[in-house]
């Protein structure tokens, strides 16, 4: 056993080590690196170097507590992040690189197999560019919609304040995929929306819009980005209400006798002290969006197939899983370049 | 328990299974390989390995009638769990093959894939040689469907029902009678009609509009037409959706005024649906049959048999047909219906459960594909689909 007054001198370097020997050993053990009595030799090595640490933490003084607690509290978070996002992320990545010997072998070979990458970007190139202008159109339509109606409850709610924003939530009670199916009803040829609009004979303006196609709402793109705005929008309403309830109001009056009209004192006062909330619901409702895969399967057609739903068909219905590894991978490059670019733009880096 | 269900609102409690399903294995697929081999199993809510009096049926929605699995029960104090979640064998495969790929048990006993998915699996080592001795009424089944060349000594399957595909229409929608495959590419119709993601019977009612037989289609080249008529229909915004056994839904409502559909089916609709009318078109119609298949792992045989025999009995079986108004593997049915009166009486007459010489000589099988050319007509169907 190592002596205790040793390693109280450097209570970092124990901390750093021991949360070096839990990641890996969870990667390993996630990823599937080790097995058998290796795998069970690796379970006692990291249990002992908790122990020793606990140990270490329980005789040392307070001086060696307090360097130590900051690794105390991030253990969960990165073992957590260890176990459940890097050893699956590895798996996909040799997955994507790994080649089947048979049409339904159902344990491809790693080969370096580079192919299908250029399969992925070659033949689902229309179902990412797809993905990327729906998500896109989507976070525009979600900001237009969200931002009003996120100004008036952080400044007009008033006593109502809160039961607002309870309605704002209220729609995650109800489970996603049976609010989709709910737009299905509605959207249907034969539902309420098309008759009141056959009604008031608006479906000429609807059909130069391209919102409708020959006559119906269902099955068109318009009826996925709408459902991909609806089923996100509390995302992009709740971080703008955040940022703008943060706001002094008397900043408006402090502008006002300056000599700034009202419109003026929002778009110099208001509107940029409320920018990281825009753009953090910007992420939360284009990331989540561009690989949704939900909206373009209930509400869209063979035509507006988005890319989650292309790596769904190759994984769950082509078994091609390198493949569909390889599509995900690509998916997750495009959406961390285009947030780093985006964030550089926004010029908020600090939330990053 | 028995979940049987066989009115046409059923595929709504089937679809919403279906999604809760894909939901749960959508998560999967955004995360990782590794969470598929988890939750392969799909519902194998359970594994009842108690003895051998339990039996657990997995088919298709809304083919069942109410009464046979609770008879059954009665009948032979065995408890059986009966579930509808195929909606499209293709898509069952892949859900139950991480299991059987690994050599592990799933929970169901019997399976219902379609007669070349059946061909599969036995292929594959997933299932089981039946106990035939133990299932006297199996002298029942139809002349032409003992021995098929996939399973030439029939010890591994027995037919389950079998039907037509052919068109289903919506008068409502469509305002007209509908004849020919040629319909379903009506510009008329664009955007109201749906096919199955069953690529034999959508490809097959193609390639039968074009004036060509199923029995000649041997190689991938021979129905490349066909696939790329279905790939135009597409990009032009005729075709609403590709869907499984989840198309009866927007049939009943009028999304589809027409689609790819199976017979039983569409008749079972039509009892409380006037609009709705299943045709074969008179260029033809595919014929087919599911399976029941006694899947690898499962112990209970001596269940498994007597359930097979308990509907090969023609009183039995003539049950399941008055509710699912398919076409009976079994003889006899036929007789059996008339016994019953009434509605079923008239359903032995109808030519779409008991298809007329007329009717017969319009429908068309496919035969076995070799191996890599069934492989050319998926990888081709599924661009087209599910991209």
């Amino acid at each position: 056993m190592t002596n205790p007054r040793l390693l109280e001198r450097k209570p970092e370097t124990l901390g750093l080590s021991v949360m070096l020997i839990l990641s890996a050993g969870a990667v390993a053990l996630g990823a599937g690196w080790v097995s058998g009595p290796l795998a069970i030799g690796l379970l006692v090595v990291m249990f002992a170097s908790v122990v020793t640490i606990v140990w270490v933490a329980l005789m040392g003084g307070l001086e060696t507590r307090r360097a130590l607690a900051p690794y105390g509290l991030l253990k969960p978070g990165i073992l957590w992040l260890c176990l459940f996002f890097l050893a699956p992320l590895w798996s996909m990545l040799h997955m994507s690189l790994s080649t089947k010997k048979s049409r339904f072998d159902f344990y491809p070979t790693f080969s370096w197999h580079f192919e299908n990458y250029v399969t992925a970007v070659t033949d689902f190139g229309p179902q990412f560019m797809r993905s990327f202008l729906y998500a896109a159109i989507a976070t525009v339509l979600t900001m237009l919609i969200g931002y009003p109606l996120a100004y008036v409850i952080a400044f007009r709610g008033g006593k109502y304040k809160a039961v607002l924003l309870g309605l704002v939530a209220v729609p995650f009670f109800t489970s996603y995929l049976i609010r989709t199916l709910a737009w299905q009803n509605l959207l249907s040829d034969e539902g309420p929306i098309v008759g009141i609009i056959n009604r008031v004979h608006a479906e000429q303006l609807f059909e130069l819009l391209h919102i409708m196609d020959n006559g119906r709402l269902m099955n068109t793109p318009a009826a996925v980005i709408g459902g991909l705005t609806y089923n996100f929008l509390p995302f992009m309403i709740l971080p703008i209400f955040v940022s703008l309830e943060k706001i002094d109001v008397r900043l408006v009056d402090a502008a006002m006798d300056l000599y700034s009209t009202a419109s003026g004192a929002f778009r110099k006062v208001i509107f940029p002290l409320s920018l990281p909330g825009l753009f953090a619901g910007s992420l939360l409702v284009f990331i989540p969006a561009a690989g949704d895969f939900v909206n373009a399967q209930f509400l869209g057609s063979p035509n507006t197939t988005m890319i989650g739903n292309s790596i769904q068909n190759q994984f769950l219905q082509q078994n091609n899983y390198p493949v569909a590894s390889a599509m995900s991978f690509v998916l997750m490059a495009i959406i961390t370049a285009s947030v780093l670019v985006y964030a550089k733009f926004m010029g908020t880096e600090e939330l990053m | 328990m028995g979940n049987t269900n066989n009115n046409p609102r059923g595929p709504r409690y089937s679809r919403r299974e279906f999604l809760i399903r894909s939901g749960l294995v959508g998560a999967g697929a955004l995360s990782l390989p590794a969470l598929l081999a988890a939750c392969g199993g799909g519902s194998s809510g359970g594994s009842s390995s108690a003895g051998d009096k339990t039996l657990f049926f997995e088919n298709w929605p809304g083919y069942m009638d109410e009464e046979t699995v609770q008879l059954f029960q009665a009948a032979t104090g065995i408890s059986m769990k009966y579930t509808e979640a195929f909606n499209d064998n293709n898509e069952y495969f892949a859900k139950v093959q991480p299991m059987l790929a690994q050599g592990k048990k799933i929970a169901p006993d019997i399976l219902a894939p379609t007669f070349w998915m059946a061909d599969r699996f036995i292929q594959l080592g997933w299932a089981q040689k039946l106990d035939k001795n133990a299932i006297p009424n199996a002298k029942n089944l139809r002349d032409d469907l003992v021995a098929p060349s996939w399973d030439s000594k029939n010890e591994y399957q027995m037919p389950y029902q079998t039907g037509i595909a052919g068109i289903a229409y919506n008068k409502k929608s469509t305002g007209r009678e509908l004849k020919s495959v040629e319909d379903l590419f009506d510009p008329a119709f664009k955007g109201k009609i749906g096919m199955l993601t069953e690529m034999r019977d959508t490809v097959g009612l193609t390639l039968m509009g074009m004036g060509k037989k199923l029995s000649d289609v041997k190689t991938f080249n021979d129905a490349a037409d066909a696939f790329d008529k279905i790939e135009k229909a597409k990009n032009d915004g005729q075709i609403r959706a590709f869907t499984g056994n989840d198309y009866m839904d927007d049939l009943n409502t009028g999304n589809f005024a027409a689609c790819v559909a199976w017979s039983g089916d569409v008749l079972q609709i039509a009892k409380d649906n006037p609009d709705v009318h299943f045709i074969v078109p008179e260029e033809g119609g595919t014929n087919w049959y599911d399976t029941m298949l006694w899947v690898a792992g499962s112990e209970n045989r001596d269940s498994v048999s007597a359930w097979m025999n308990y509907i090969y009995d023609p009183v039995n079986a003539a049950r399941i047909t008055a509710s699912v108004q398919y076409l009976s593997p079994v003889k006899g049915v036929q007789d059996e219906l008339v016994k019953m009166g009434g509605e079923a009486a008239q359903l032995a007459e109808n030519p779409l459960m008991f298809p007329d010489a007329a009717t017969l000589s319009r429908l068309q099988g496919w035969g076995t594909l070799p191996e890599a050319e069934e492989a050319k007509f998926d990888e081709r169907f599924a661009a087209i689909t599910g991209a």
